[in-house]
């Protein structure tokens, strides 16, 4: 099931977890957690939002956010202040 | 919140996000005013968990264990019978039946007759106005969200690798499990440790809190213990169950008091630790606000987003299929009234049933709550076995017991007795109409009646 993202100007793009990695990572590692870990806990999350995307098939980017940051929270609160921070005003 | 337009034309006048008691009752008053309405489910049957996967087939399986029950006990009163049989897949058929009877499978046709659209999938809110269906998006000048509650599992580990069931298979059990651990002392677990004992399952029973039915007055609490174990049911009450592992097929349950540990094996777990509101929805992109215990309304059923309303276990304070219909009776009226004419709730009046045996029923206040409330309580209390009835029907485990203030004005009440459920609405109506205790004391009751109890409690308030 394919799924789409609204964005925050009302468009949509389809959703990419290459994308959602790639931000988690950039916030983990902005704090200098060691790589491997980053990657480790970029990947739970990924896994973590894919679990909560699998009924749906249109989320808001405002919705991603939340849910990542949610997730991270468990992991890296730090990492979670900065992701959600630096996000919402991206 | 999304930035979007809001749409020159709606889709709908009103969705209802939830096809239960919630959603249901609201869809149809609104569409009997002649507005276009939809109602929306992700469940794979209408009509929500009530008449599916919860009261009703519980029920229709309590019922048949209340007959195996007597049965055997039927040699008592000069009845003799046969060596007695359990054909468990003929009870199953029994509850497939009675929820058949229902009318769920027939929900689609009804919606429809109503003029309601029904739009099958998750909903999630895009905007204050939008919500996307399976990618596809409808608008709405105005929501009711009514989409329940789903079961809290409690942090056991181990507990996912083992496994579990919860009530939803419970119901659709072949067989009764031989031995059973229930997490869980609420009305859902106390029910199934009713039904399973009774069908000569051994369970095990585990609360976290000093008591069963905690929220329920402590004497009612006491003989619902008392009575499960006289029946063999091993209830552990301020217990944790804090792992559990598989060996040999069987589940093994580690559990602690605080002063002892202890373990116990059985074929299955089922958990009923409480539920938890479903407010997965995007409900921030629609400015609905809410916090664990679910989505926050006013009196009027109103949510923090002036356009969309909601009822029903998503907002609480009650788990119930009366108090859900209630809520959405109130939100249907109000979505599109004139805001001077809006209804507002009242729950000082609710009948809360738990279908063991004997029936628990309790309505209004407790006494903690009153004290609380800083009201000094009367209080009237009668056991059941003083009364004709508990003689002609050998059957003397039962309570009733009256909470009223000073001046008497009953306030709630709570009984244990074979008709609780039944007898409580006594209690309802003069809490209804401000009743004192020795109007109810100076009625006439028929003789021999459970009820006698309740004009008994009635004349001991002091």
């Amino acid at each position: 099931m394919k799924k789409h993202i609204v964005k925050r100007h009302g468009h949509t793009e389809p959703y990419d977890q290459r994308k959602l990695y790639a931000s988690v990572f950039a916030s983990l590692t902005a704090l200098r957690t060691p790589e491997t870990e980053a990657e480790l806990v970029a990947d739970k999350v990924c896994k973590h939002v894919g679990t909560w995307l699998e009924k749906k098939h249109e989320v808001t980017s405002r919705d991603l956010l939340h849910q990542a940051a949610r997730h991270l929270e468990a992991y890296n609160s730090d990492a979670a202040f900065l992701y959600r921070h630096h996000r919402s005003v991206s | 919140m999304a930035q979007t337009k809001r749409p020159k034309a709606y889709d709908y006048d009103l969705l209802v996000i939830g096809s239960g008691s919630g959603g249901n009752v609201a869809a149809s008053m609104v569409a009997k005013k002649g507005k276009r309405v939809a109602i929306a489910d992700q469940a794979h049957r209408l009509g929500g968990e009530c008449p599916n996967w919860a009261c009703v087939p519980t029920k229709a399986i309590l019922h048949a264990a209340e007959y195996y029950q007597k049965v055997q006990e039927a040699p008592r009163y000069g009845i003799e019978t046969g060596k007695i049989k359990l054909n468990y897949r003929k009870v199953k058929a029994w509850k497939d039946l009675v929820v058949s009877r229902t009318g769920t499978d027939n929900a689609e046709e009804f919606f429809k007759s109503e003029g309601i659209d029904v739009l099958h999938g998750h909903a999630h809110f895009i905007d204050p106005h939008t919500v996307s269906i399976k990618n596809k998006r409808y608008t709405a000048r105005k929501f009711l969200i009514a989409t329940g509650t789903t079961n809290f599992i409690p942090p056991v580990k181990g507990i996912e690798d083992t496994g579990y069931i919860t009530y939803e298979q419970a119901i659709d059990l072949e067989e009764p499990p031989k031995s059973l651990a229930v997490i869980g002392g609420g009305a859902i677990g106390c029910e199934f440790v009713q039904a399973f004992s009774t069908f000569g399952t051994t369970v095990t029973q585990f609360e976290a809190a000093p008591r069963l039915l905690a929220r329920e007055e402590p004497e009612i609490a006491e003989l619902t213990k008392a009575i499960f174990l006289k029946r063999g049911v091993a209830v552990k009450t301020s217990t944790l169950v804090h792992s559990v592992e598989t060996k040999n097929g069987k589940k093994i349950l580690h559990y602690g008091d605080g002063n002892h540990k202890g373990q116990v094996t059985v074929d299955e777990i089922l958990v009923a630790a409480g539920k938890k509101a479903n407010t997965d929805l995007g409900l921030e992109n629609a400015g609905v606000e809410y916090g664990k215990r679910g989505i926050t309304t006013n009196e009027f059923m109103q949510t923090s987003a002036k356009h969309i309303f909601a009822a029903g276990d998503v907002v609480g304070p009650y788990n119930f299929t009366h108090t859900a219909a209630y809520q959405s009776r109130v939100a249907g009226h109000n979505l599109f009234a004139n805001k001077s004419l809006w209804q507002k709730t009242d729950y000082h009046n609710i009948p809360r049933c738990v279908f063991v045996s004997p029936e628990v029923a309790s309505v209004g206040l407790t006494e903690a709550e009153l004290k609380e409330h800083g009201i000094k309580p009367k209080i009237g209390l009668s056991p059941i076995n003083t009364i004709g009835r508990s003689n002609t029907e050998n059957h003397s485990s039962g309570l009733v017991k009256v909470i009223c203030n000073q001046k008497g004005t009953i306030l709630g009440g709570a009984i244990v007795a074979p008709r609780a459920g039944e007898m409580i609405h006594e209690l309802a109506v003069a809490i209804q109409y401000r009743a004192h205790a020795h109007d109810i004391a100076n009625m006439i009751h028929a003789f021999p009646t459970w009820s006698e109890a309740v004009k008994i409690a009635c004349s001991k308030v002091s």
